[in-house]
């Protein structure tokens, strides 16, 4: 026992396993000898028992206490944790800040040009982005640089993501952070240098990072200090027959 | 009356076994609803015992946030949900004074805040009677200054050495008093069990 003890009154009970049990379900342990309690509780079933016997006879004693109703932001916190471990177990809720730091990665890695391999980029939820080449695009060399061009978006910070691998086809359009205002999208223009028609390279998906199909003459005028203009349409793009609305940003190619 | 009464808390007890199931399977769906059916009885007694509405919070908030995480704990053929989510926030409630940054306890009752008469009837719903009555007839068999030792150190989660202090008693004279009482406690607790 320990020295504190100076007043032992005779009939003290004997204090072994089972009488600590009692205490620490109660709650009386502090210091070394909850530490001792709780290493047993985590070793040695018997004792493990024991406790939750107590618990599971004492608990009812709780019904005694007025309930209170905690505040709101109580489950609002609660929620916001769950989700956030969900979404970074496949769920649906979509982390921006986590996925622009992926993205960002991703860029820097596209941009160690000769690592590039023609790929596809699925970008899931949590699980980072997954490089899987396709069957019939057997990986190689780059044979020419990709083409990087960034888009800043007025002084909002953000800005928009080109990558542009020449053996693929397709320009990587990231517009991560970017949201939809549910009446506008936003169109991609490129300027060629001939001096020729607007060419278009796809409505931005916002929040997204998607793979654009260019077409052949597209293609053709893809090329170093190339420019690109943003433009704001109606949903789904600038309709046939009507000129390109305003232009809201711009930017231009670089070869890595 | 009585008959519907006890049919909705069976029915309400039931519901908060299968959803503590549900959340064990990895339903995070279910613990809303766990959440909804349980948080004034489980603020009420981290309040009780911490004594400060943001420790209370904060506590209640480590409460539902481990339940999620460790849902398996959970074992429905053994205890009633509702008492093993009770012992499960006086723990953590408990843990937190013992870590020495809040000294909680004794909360005056006008500042329990005890809610109005709107109060959610799940709560009262989900009390086992029976196994209710077996602790307090068995505490009811003890001295009163032992029960009220026993029954403060539940509430207000104090200590051996607290309980002395507020007492004026040698520290060993309190835990003698007390592992006495938990001894009898013990014996007519298994007594009531073995009928």
């Amino acid at each position: 026992m320990s020295g504190e003890e100076t007043m032992p009154e005779r009939d003290m009970p004997e204090r072994d396993d089972a009488m600590m049990a009692a205490e620490h379900a109660l709650g009386l342990l502090e210091g070394e000898e909850l530490l001792a309690a709780r290493g047993k509780e985590a070793s040695d079933p018997a004792y493990a028992a024991r406790k939750a016997w107590w618990e599971a006879h004492i608990s009812p004693l709780s019904d005694e206490v007025a309930g209170m109703e905690p505040s709101p932001e109580v489950w609002a916190a609660i929620n916001a944790h769950v989700n956030s471990r969900a979404d970074s177990q496949g769920g649906e809720v979509v982390d921006l800040q986590s996925r622009l730091r992926r993205w960002q990665w991703t860029a820097a890695a596209t941009s160690a040009a000769a690592a590039v391999l023609l790929a596809v980029m699925v970008f899931a939820p949590g699980t980072g982005p997954t490089v899987s080449p396709t069957p019939d695009e057997t990986p190689m060399l780059a044979a020419a640089d990709p083409l990087v061009a960034q888009v800043p978006i007025g002084d909002t910070g953000l800005r928009l993501d080109l990558t542009y691998m020449p053996e693929s086809e397709k320009l990587l359009v990231g517009a991560i952070g970017l949201t939809a205002d549910g009446v506008h999208d936003h169109e991609l223009w490129l300027v060629p240098e001939d001096g020729g028609e607007l060419q278009s390279l796809g409505v931005v998906t916002p929040g997204e990072v998607r793979a654009h199909s260019l077409d052949e003459d597209v293609i053709r005028n893809m090329g170093d200090g190339v420019q690109i203009l943003l433009s704001r349409e109606p949903l789904g793009g600038k309709p046939d027959g009507v000129d390109a609305g305003p232009v809201v940003a711009e930017g231009a190619f670089t070869q890595v | 009356m009585a008959d519907t009464n006890s049919d909705q808390a069976t029915i309400a007890r039931e519901q908060l076994r299968a959803n503590m199931v549900r959340l064990a399977d990895g339903d995070s769906a279910a613990l809303e609803k766990i959440y909804n059916a349980t948080r004034v009885k489980l603020f009420g007694i981290c309040f009780r015992i911490l004594g400060d509405r943001k420790e209370a919070e904060d506590a209640l908030q480590d409460v539902y946030i481990n339940l999620w995480q460790r849902a398996d704990r959970y074992d429905p053929t053994r205890a009633s949900p509702i008492s093993w989510l009770s012992t499960f926030a006086r723990n953590r409630a408990v843990d937190r004074l013992r870590t020495g940054k809040v000294r909680g306890g004794a909360v005056p009752v006008e500042e329990a805040n005890p809610l109005p008469d709107e109060a959610p009837l799940a709560d009262s719903l989900l009390v086992d009677a029976e196994q209710s009555a077996q602790v307090h007839t068995c505490l009811g068999t003890l001295d009163s200054k032992t029960s009220d030792n026993i029954r403060s150190a539940f509430f207000d989660g104090y200590t051996y050495a607290e309980l002395a202090e507020r007492a004026e008693v040698p520290l060993g004279t309190m835990k003698s008093w007390i592992r006495r009482g938990l001894q009898k406690l013990r014996t007519c607790l298994e007594a009531s069990e073995a009928t």
